[in-house]
């Protein structure tokens, strides 16, 4: 016979206002299987928690309810409580009498039933709880970090600082993401290439990081704890052991004229190449799809003069298959496709702004090319149509951002600070030229920021008109800027010789499919989505994996690197233990019921669910039945609601639970 | 309308049936084969199971041949060998019930061998088994057929379907008339209609896809459902069983065939059918889905029952 104790708080006054919490006690009190039932002010509180301590050592307690506020509140509270006094913490479930019940009636009478309905129930429930082990999952202390830009590299760092090994995957050739093209970074101008190339050096030094560049994660499976992680590394052409950055190669190409991605496509490389001087790793990749020898089978150049002799046109791809405990996710942005819808997607294109029609008419990480001292035009703001120095130039912001009729809603959050700095490298480099900005709003927040925007007005004579652009048109070598300045009520036309747009920052593309892969959720944008967007914000819903930076939605540096670092803090709490703790509320199958029809695999949002043989002692097999990995379930029991037979329990909210509830009642 | 339907492919296809069995039995391709053969009754048909190629002779193919021996793979399943390919004899209808099954991990395509029938109807449990087939001794079922002649299968008698009477699909008709009934009046009818089950479980035993070893309804920790036959646990049976066929049940209507109190139970599937085909525009049977549309989420779902 169960021996239960009951504890009603009054939560101060918040429940004992509306329910009659002495009455409730005493009618709980003779349900059968309650030993022992009382009411105090503060359950929570040191005293009251003492309270139940006791009781449950005098009264010889087996069980325990508490009825206060949510279990979401309180639950670990009460729970830590009763297992200090000896019972299993599984033994205790809290009846929530203030969100259900005080805090939404007013009628005390009423009130008070429904308390005393609610207790009943919770009663009946407890009695049929089970002791509960904590599960225990043994940790892989090695973290996978996808995505090689400043989340990436950061994150990566404060890992491998604290003596662990760290898997770096980057798509592109080099690692240095968004970051590396930046020419200087608001608010205190420094230059990007300064600040972070340092810190990939540091990646490519470190012992701890293996760096993974031109690759890409094929396949991810396992649990937290123990991912087992497929990674596909393209084919180089180059021999990254033998090869010794010397460059030869690269000035020897005969395929000089292929547009540079790095360089947002107005400066050239080779076919052999390296995107940028200062890349990590210093290898060259070739391009196959530009590559004479690729393209007719002559040619090899390359090959001919590398002196150690690493060209290699045989390689191959390769799959490589890593053990990691974590995963952080740090796939960046990319940036608005603005002269056309891209294909699937919904977002609208800006086919008026003339971009890609209008050679002078450029995006803002174009500017940032053009500005930057290791860009194609060595740092001078020269126009990509004619060479010549821009005298009037127009930036235009929220280009694809706040537009809901184009399909973003968000803001992009880093475009008015980027202008406001482009505004003022252009008034470095042009002394005699003027910048104009048309803008929505300024917005500003963050330390240092706003002196940043006004210091551009102010010092830097950028002109702010407040207003969209209408119509922006080539004439002749002038692009003819229409639009109004609502802040004075006037329509106004500027003749620029150039305009940059800032365009909205999307999740980097195949977003989504990575996302599918991991098994993380992700919005309408394909931007992740994270655990709890206050109090869980770099923490995934699938345990074990980590957000950091632009790839969670639109962030800037110092926001990154804050993330990139919270991030690993949490994958470094995570690594902290050799075994996870993880709470016993999971599904088990019944085997005997279990006809293998996987519904509850189908439907588990967290791939907790794996098919298993049972087979006789001859090896023969019987069936094939459902499995719940313990160290994966999230306890949701969507596999319980699902399977048709019945024969998957979640423990603590068990069929026979949830019966035994409703004929309380 | 006493209409006549053509089924004089039949005795080819019992023919071609009856030599392809043969062949794949001799040659070891399959262990067994299961189909029809004619029974006691005169006209009357049971399914049976061939292990013999000497034996495939017995095997026939008439307007009788109602069952739907998709179950003779699940649950009947320990009447055949264990081992090696099964063949089977199958009508549109009855593969629908077989693409299902493989969709839920109940049956492997390549431990089957298809025999698939060129059909042009069978006849309703409600008439003598030697009856001719009409349009008014057609089974419901055969009215609304959409497979006919069933596809990607391992084996189909080379005959020519021959052109058909257009007839009045009579579910479409029955739903389209409760339909117009008030949910009070909808209410009444099924609860007529439920108050004759006896719970002797023939449309549980004969269902293809109630594969469970362990039927909830068995289940007594808790009782999810009254055993005894009455309202209150025949409503729920009923309520469980259509719920838990919705997006799964092709048609075969062998539970209403089956049925001694004449419960209209493919009519509960039908109207769930199409619940399903309007709000998921998901059909059962025609391909194999790892999941249907109750076993997943997407955007597009329809969200206008949150209110």
């Amino acid at each position: 016979m169960s021996r239960i104790g009951v504890f009603i708080c009054h939560c101060g006054e918040n429940i004992s206002r509306t329910v009659d919490v002495e009455r409730v006690a005493q009618q709980v009190g003779k349900m059968p299987g309650v030993a022992f039932s009382t009411d105090y002010k503060y359950m929570c509180s040191d005293p009251g928690q003492n309270l139940l301590k006791k009781a449950i050592q005098e009264q010889n307690l087996t069980h325990v309810v508490v009825a206060a506020c949510s279990p979401r509140m309180h639950e670990k509270t009460f729970r830590k409580a009763v297992e200090a006094a000896g019972l299993n913490p599984f033994l205790c479930e809290m009846a929530n009498i203030r969100e259900h019940c005080s805090w939404v009636h007013e009628n005390r009478e009423e009130a008070t039933v429904k308390a005393t309905e609610i207790v009943g129930m919770m009663v009946e429930r407890v009695k049929k709880n089970r002791v509960l082990p904590t599960i225990t999952v043994p940790v892989t202390k090695r973290s996978l970090v996808i995505g090689g830009g400043i989340a990436g590299i950061q994150a990566a760092l404060d890992i491998a600082d604290c003596g662990h090994e760290v898997i770096l995957v980057e798509r592109e050739p080099s690692i240095g993401g968004h970051m590396a093209q930046l020419s200087e970074t608001f608010p205190t101008l420094d230059c990007s290439q300064c600040i972070m190339t340092p810190k990939m050096v540091d990646v490519a030094n470190h012992p701890n990081i293996k760096l993974y560049t031109y690759s890409e994660i094929e396949l991810v499976e396992g649990y937290i704890g123990n991912f087992q992680v497929t990674i596909k590394k393209r084919a180089r052409s180059v021999d990254e052991d033998k090869c010794t950055g010397c460059g030869v190669c690269m000035t020897k190409c005969p395929q000089k004229k292929i547009p540079n991605k790095f360089d947002q496509n107005i400066g050239m490389r080779t076919a052999i190449y390296i995107p940028f001087p200062q890349a990590v790793p210093n290898t060259p990749v070739i391009d196959r799809e530009n590559c004479t020898m690729f393209k007719t089978g002559k040619c090899g150049v390359c090959q001919k003069v590398c002196g150690p002799g690493a060209v290699d046109f045989e390689q191959q791809d390769q799959l490589i298959i890593e053990a990691v405990g974590a995963i952080v996710v740090a796939t960046g942005f990319d940036l608005y496709t603005i002269d056309e819808k891209p294909k699937g997607s919904l977002i609208k294109g800006y086919g008026e702004f003339g971009h890609g029609k209008i050679p002078d008419v450029i995006d803002g990480m174009t500017f940032e090319r053009l500005a930057s001292a290791s860009g194609p035009t060595g740092g001078k703001i020269l126009r990509p149509s004619d060479g010549k120095e821009p005298k009037q130039i127009v930036f235009i912001q929220c280009i694809g951002s706040r537009a809901r009729e184009k399909g973003i809603s968000y803001c992009s959050k880093v475009c008015c600070m980027y202008t406001a700095k482009h505004t003022m490298l252009y008034h470095h480099k042009v002394h005699d030229g003027q910048a104009y900005v048309f803008f929505m709003d300024a917005r500003t927040p963050g330390k240092s920021y706003d002196e940043f925007w006004r210091r551009s007005i102010e010092e830097e004579e950028a002109v702010y008109i407040r207003g969209m652009v209408s119509r922006l048109y080539q004439k002749g070598d002038k692009i003819i800027v229409r639009g109004s300045d609502i802040a004075v009520g006037v329509q106004v036309e500027i003749e620029a010789d150039m305009v940059v747009l800032a365009t909205a920052i999307q999740p980097q593309k195949g977003a989504d499919t990575l996302a599918q892969k991991l098994g993380i959720s992700y919005d309408k944008y394909n931007f992740y989505s994270e655990a709890h967007a206050k109090l869980r914000p770099v923490e995934c819903a699938t345990a074990g994996i980590y957000l950091a930076g632009a790839c969670q939605g639109p962030k800037d540096i110092p926001e990154t690197v804050s993330q990139a670092s919270a991030a690993a803090a949490k994958v470094m709490t995570l690594f902290s233990k050799d075994l996870l703790e993880r709470e016993p509320i999971v599904a088990r199958v019944k085997e005997s019921g279990c006809v293998g029809c996987f519904a509850c695999k189908k439907v588990c949002a967290y791939g907790a669910v794996e098919e298993k043989e049972i087979r006789d002692r001859q090896g023969n097999l019987i069936k094939t039945v459902a499995f719940v990995n313990p160290g994966v379930c999230a306890g949701c029991g969507t596999c319980q609601a699902t399977c048709p037979s019945k024969s998957v329990e979640l423990d603590g909210y068990t069929d026979e639970q949830i019966v035994a509830m409703i004929e309380s009642l | 309308m006493t209409e006549p339907i053509d089924t004089s492919i039949y005795s080819a296809v019992t023919a071609a049936i009856q030599t392809e069995a043969q062949r794949i039995l001799a040659a070891g391709l399959v262990t067994a084969i299961v189909g029809y053969a004619a029974s006691r009754r005169n006209g009357s048909t049971q399914p049976i199971i061939v292990t013999d190629a000497a034996a495939a002779e017995k095997l026939i193919f008439t307007p009788a041949s109602v069952n739907n021996l998709a179950l003779y793979l699940t649950k009947a399943k320990k009447e055949i060998p264990k081992k090696g390919k099964i063949g089977i004899v199958v009508k549109g209808c009855d593969l629908k019930a077989i693409v299902g099954l493989m969709g839920e991990a109940q049956l492997k395509r390549n431990d089957l061998y298809l025999i698939g029938v060129p059909c042009a109807g069978v006849l309703a449990s409600t008439v003598q088994p030697s009856t001719a087939l009409t349009a008014d001794t057609i089974a419901s079922k055969c009215t609304e057929c959409d497979a006919r002649l069933p596809s990607d299968c391992d084996y189909v008698p080379n005959v020519q379907l021959p052109t058909q009477p257009q007839l009045a699909g009579k579910y479409a008709v029955e739903i389209a008339r409760l339909e117009a009934l008030t949910p009070a009046e909808r209410w009444a009818y099924w609860k007529e209609q439920f108050a004759k089950c006896i719970k002797c479980y023939a449309c549980r035993q004969v269902c293809p896809f109630c594969f469970c070893e362990q039927c909830l309804c068995d289940r007594n920790k808790p009782q999810m459902v009254d055993t005894t036959p009455r309202p209150a646990g025949n409503t729920a049976w009923h309520i469980v069983r259509a719920m838990h066929l919705a997006g799964r049940c092709a048609g075969c209507a062998e539970c209403e065939r089956v049925c001694p109190m004449d419960i209209p139970l493919n009519l509960l599937n039908r109207k769930m059918a199409k619940e399903l085909k309007e709000l998921y525009d998901y059909e059962a049977g025609f391909e194999v889905n790892d999941k249907g549309p109750l076993t997943t989420y997407t955007d597009k779902d329809d969200q206008s029952f949150i209110k």
